[in-house]
């Protein structure tokens, strides 16, 4: 699954840290999101989604 | 600090598990006299704050971050499959008579649980290392 969460991030000029802190998760699993090694789970699919006000589908796409 | 408080409370659960265990080992083991049914009492005694440590530990996981949580369950599968591993390879060559007096009756509880614990390590290890 690939995703603009770095992308978008940038745009804010959040941290990781500040990213996982508004969350409630690590750094670790906002970074390991981002590099696409993990996929997060729906919950939390949803969190980023309200935090940047876009639509799941627009954040993550699946891989072709 | 409600999760500093969860893990310290972890930690006493296991060390009152193994307080309990090993007084009522002392115990058994002192008094042979005493009645069979007052020792096996004493004997399971331990299994219920093992239980109490048990139920903290999965609180503990309920109240991980996902990917933490992901990584301990990895961690834990690794573990307990690599157990199963270590201890058939043990006991095939056993029963073909090529262990020698090397462990003769395969992992006990306690070299079940070292081989465990060395492989959880080894499993959140790993799991780290692929998601960093």
């Amino acid at each position: 699954m690939k995703n603009r969460l770095k992308e978008m991030r940038a745009e804010r000029e959040w941290s990781q840290s500040e990213l996982a802190g508004q969350l409630g998760v690590s750094r670790q699993t906002v970074n390991a999101i981002e590099t696409g090694k993990y996929d997060p789970s729906l919950p939390l699919a949803f969190k980023i989604s309200l935090l940047f006000q876009q639509p799941i589908e627009q954040i993550f796409v699946p891989e072709t | 600090m409600r999760r500093a408080l969860r893990s310290f409370e972890l930690n006493a659960w296991l060390a009152v598990t193994t307080a309990v265990y090993l007084a009522t080992l002392f115990l058994v083991r002192h008094h042979p006299d005493w009645s069979p049914w007052l020792k096996l009492t004493l004997t399971l005694t331990p299994i219920l704050p093992g239980l109490l440590y048990l139920r903290n530990g999965l609180q503990v996981l309920q109240g991980m971050d996902e990917l933490q949580r992901r990584i301990q369950l990895e961690g834990w599968l690794f573990a307990a499959l690599g157990t199963v591993v270590v201890s058939t390879i043990i006991n095939v060559v056993n029963l073909h008579g090529l262990g020698g007096d090397w462990l003769p009756h395969g992992l006990a509880v306690g070299g079940t649980y070292l081989t465990m614990f060395i492989l959880w390590c080894a499993g959140v290890t790993i799991a780290n290392c692929r998601y960093r």
